[in-house]
């Protein structure tokens, strides 16, 4: 798992790309980008920052609902641009680093969603990422034609079936069926491309895919959640869980449970990595890093002050840890860390940085180095697809591990010269 | 340059060309569809050539038959992801997407679009379909495709509808104060709350207004529903005329019908598809348009296996059964078209004067066609070969020179036939560098294509006002959405 020759279990680091950052007052602190939300260079740029540090990933969220009552609370969350055209702006500007979309079933279809994956697999060469939500939001019913929002066992029970259809299509074209043969004039190997014939509660859905097979086979799927269902979920089908735990003996209970369940599923405990978020404020020293907290604290509307902060309680100098996330020095925000890998809480974490870019860099600067100095983060990307930097092996496609296999199936056509004359 | 006589030129991107054996022809591309440096390529050679627009097309299904008559098509990348990707490895040329109303959300195309269009500063358009394969249905989970006035009731609907959600941020709801702390202003920001027929959608996007205001629409068709759509909603018409009558016909159709909803019929452009098969010389090009086609498979080519009623193989044996070919590559086919049999000719064999009389005026256009491209006439030296070839390889081709094919589209422009072109290629990417080696300068000699962009947006390069907002405040139908109005 490193480029050094060691075996050593390292961590997997994404980052939650909010662009007025993951405070409510983020987009106040002093040189941070309050308009960076559409400005798809600024993104490119914080997606290479993370890339030269050899993220794993970066990690774009999506609502389908907005309300301007957001800008007091999460202005990152009220607009920004819709996930997959962002990602595949990303993905022309970097060159390594995976690129994390999410999508709600709850509001598309099937087949149009495993094209935009696929496609965006292709385009990234096999950085894609699906993070699946399926929309807590009772309001976005109302931005879909719905009279009604569904409640967590419909959306599952809709989620569940949506994945599979997802994945069948994405092996619906073996490997090498396009075979692009000119002298025979056949471009593609017939007998390699298959429909699904999904007919479930559902979904309807005959296919083949109009794409080729993605890069990565299947494309990295991302969950989170704490419900029982969504555990389920994410167990059987998630390559990466993102966590919401924020103190580390939850964390613990949680990690054991998700790893325990895809057990259930005949998963290894390495086929799924667990990773919380987390909230980092560091600078050289503590002092500093809390004054940034209480800087930035400072900065939020009145109704949305912590009470010590509201109080005055500014310039306190040793580290924070709370519900919030960790402030402190690089040592400090490390031990957090390691701590919680090495003690059954994460495999790694999906970074929120507060405000944009400067908190970011400065998890770049002190952190990743000082993790990397410990052994616990890589040094050079190992790979170049998602799933090499997770070490996931690329999967077999069902079609092709038919009894038949596709090298024994009949193909329908063979043009009996080379071209009419 | 007289802006109002001068072309616009689009580009539609076929990753292996217009011609069904395109992928075939020496050093021609064929299997670099899915490699974005690939298509990155070639929108910035056409964006290197001025052109207004890379269009990307889209189908909601594939089907074994493509193979023969169109390989670009069979799989491709989705258009979005394509655009959105394009919009970093460009600067200049608008970006057209295909999206299809009957198998999507408004809310996530209003979205997907209004994004693209931040992403690319203005340069992103929305080529609006209603689905030209059947086969979609069974893919999302629909009984039927629907017939086209349900599907256009349901586009009507929908466009209009994704206007309006673009316009549900005005300009200037970013305040984004540092100092005050004020980052939106909620009076700015407008619920929809839109009942409809086929859609109720509360509003608003999550997203700040496009750039263009509105990104530019493109719709294509001859039927009366699609006619009225385009002439409703369309900035920019892809026609499908292939005559300078059809064309004068159509354009004048479209420009009566937009004047009749009070628009301005001038800003509704009328481009037809066009692929020029352009040589150094006329004899050239004819050289090359004779060689492409002697690598189409035609139905006596092949052997037919079992396939299953969805037409994808089954395991039989592999037999001949010509019922399940792609049926129209072949005498019988062509026999039809002509309105007279011609099963018995040999395909080496020349046409004469009387089967050209004998034939049907759809047929005397196909014979006249084939004679046209080939610059072989009848009762001499054209064959049923060459009708054949025209009869598999239909749509608006033109094979000449430059000055030829420069001749071609200007006496289309002078005669009111189009504002301009959407130019395909035979195969890539030898035609198209020849294009635009050989045709654009003689166009732009003759001062009928711009050498540089003026503007920045798309709606710059086609001379395209930027609309204002349906909703301003005070002005909408909808009630100001509860949390906005107390922001």
């Amino acid at each position: 798992m490193t480029g050094n020759g060691s075996t050593r279990r390292e961590m997997h680091l994404g980052l939650m790309f909010w662009a007025t950052g993951t405070h409510a007052a983020g987009w106040r602190y002093p040189g941070s980008r309050a308009d960076g939300a559409y400005d798809i260079g600024f993104i490119q740029d914080v997606t290479r920052l993370v890339e030269r540090a050899k993220f794993d990933f970066l990690f774009l969220g999506d609502r389908l609902v907005t309300d301007p009552a957001l800008a007091k609370t999460n202005p990152a969350q009220m607009s920004r641009l819709e996930p997959f055209t962002a990602g595949a702006a990303i993905a022309a500007a970097t060159s390594k680093i995976g690129i994390v979309v999410t999508a709600n079933p709850t509001y598309y279809d099937p087949y149009n969603l495993a094209r935009l994956l696929a496609s965006l697999d292709h385009l990234s060469r096999g950085r894609a990422s699906w993070n699946l939500v399926t929309g807590a939001d009772a309001l976005a019913a109302a931005n879909f034609s719905r009279a009604e929002h569904w409640d967590t066992e419909k959306r599952y029970d809709w989620a569940d079936e949506f994945v599979d259809v997802v994945r069948a299509l994405w092996d619906s074209w073996e490997d090498g069926a396009l075979i692009r043969d000119r002298r025979r004039g056949l471009f593609v190997d017939e007998a390699r491309i298959h429909p699904v014939n999904h007919h479930g509660r559902y979904f309807d859905v005959t296919g083949p895919l109009n794409v080729a097979r993605p890069p990565q086979g299947q494309v990295v799927l991302l969950h989170a959640g704490t419900s029982d269902r969504s555990r389920e979920l994410g167990a059987r089908e998630a390559d990466v869980i993102f966590a919401g735990s924020h103190e580390i003996t939850s964390g613990r209970e949680y990690y054991a449970d998700i790893k325990q369940r895809a057990a259930a599923y005949g998963r290894s405990a390495d086929d799924i990595q667990i990773l919380p978020g987390l909230s980092v404020i560091v600078a050289e020293t503590t002092r500093e890093a809390v004054a940034i907290r209480d800087r930035l604290d400072s900065l939020l509307p009145e109704v949305e002050r912590k009470p010590d902060v509201r109080a005055g309680a500014l310039g306190q100098a040793t580290r924070r840890r709370d519900e919030w996330g960790i402030t402190g020095n690089p040592v400090e925000v490390a031990d957090y860390m390691q701590e919680w890998f090495e003690t059954g809480a994460a495999d790694g974490f999906n970074i929120f940085p507060p405000f944009v870019p400067g908190a970011v860099e400065a998890v770049t600067e002190l952190v990743v180095p000082e993790l990397q100095r410990r052994g616990l983060y890589r040094r050079e990307y190992s790979g170049g697809t998602f799933r090499d930097h997770l070490g996931l092996a690329r999967p077999r496609n069902r079609f092709e591990s038919a009894a038949t296999g596709s090298q024994a199936a009949p193909s329908r056509l063979a043009p009996a010269a080379a071209a009419n004359s | 340059m007289d802006a109002d006589r001068s072309l616009h030129l689009g580009y539609m991107y076929w990753a292996n060309g217009t011609h069904p054996a395109g992928w075939r022809y020496p050093g021609a591309t064929g299997d670099r569809a899915f490699d974005p440096d690939y298509i990155a390529g070639i929108a910035r050679a056409v964006e290197d050539a001025s052109f207004d627009f890379f269009f990307l097309g889209d189908r909601l299904a594939t089907g074994p038959e493509y193979q023969f008559t169109n390989t670009s098509v069979l799989a491709r990348p989705e258009p979005f992801t394509i655009a959105g990707y394009l919009a970093t490895r460009t600067s200049r040329i608008g970006l057209v997407v295909t999206a299809n109303t009957t198998y999507s959300e408004p809310f996530n195309i209003a979205r997907l679009t209004a994004s693209l269009d931040h992403i690319t500063a203005g340069r992103a358009s929305w080529n609006v379909v209603t689905g030209a394969d059947p086969r979609a249905a069974a893919n999302y989970s629909r009984p039927e495709h629907g017939d086209a006035d349900a599907r256009y009731d349901r586009a009507d609907e929908f466009v209009s509808l994704v206007r309006h959600l673009w316009d549900t941020w005005e300009d200037g709801a970013f305040v984004r104060n540092k100092e005050t702390g004020e980052f939106v202003d909620g009076g700015k920001i407008h619920a929809l709350n839109h009942v409809g027929a086929s859609f109720q959608v509360r509003g608003p996007l999550n997203l700040s207004r496009p750039p263009q205001g509105h990104p530019v629409v493109v719709h294509a068709g001859t039927s009366e529903r699609s006619r009225a759509l385009a002439a409703r909603e369309a900035d920019v018409v892809f026609g499908a005329a292939a005559s300078v009558p059809d064309g004068v016909a159509y354009a004048a159709d479209l420009r009566a019908r937009a004047a009749a909803v009070g628009r301005d019929p001038a800003r509704l452009l009328v481009l037809p598809g066009l692929t020029p098969l352009v040589g150094g010389t006329p004899d050239e090009a004819r050289a090359i348009y004779d060689q492409l086609n002697e690598l189409i498979v035609l139905d006596e080519d092949i052997r037919f296996g079992g396939a299953g009623p969805d037409g994808w193989p089954t395991a039989e044996p592999p037999v001949r059964r010509e019922d399940q070919g792609p049926g129209r590559r072949n005498l019988g086919a062509l026999s039809q078209r002509l309105g007279l049999d011609v099963t018995a000719a040999a395909l080496s064999g020349v046409v004469s004067d009387a089967v050209v009389q004998a034939a049907s005026p759809s047929g005397q256009q196909l014979i006249r066609t084939a004679a046209r491209r080939t610059g072989r006439v009848p009762a001499q030296n054209l064959t049923w070969r060459d009708v054949m070839y025209a009869h598999v390889w239909g749509g608006h081709v033109v094979v000449g020179g430059p000055a030829e094919v420069a001749d071609y589209m200007e006496r289309w422009l002078r005669a009111g036939a189009c504002d301009g072109f959407i130019i395909q290629s035979a195969f890539l990417v030898g035609q198209l560098e020849q294009f635009i080696a050989l045709v654009v300068p003689e166009l732009r000699s003759r001062g009928l294509f711009r050498s540089e962009y003026a503007g920045r947006t798309l709606r710059d390069h086609l001379g395209l006002p930027r609309p204002p907002s349906t909703l301003t405040a005070g002005q909408h139908a909808g009630a100001v959405h509860p949390a906005g109005a107390t922001a």
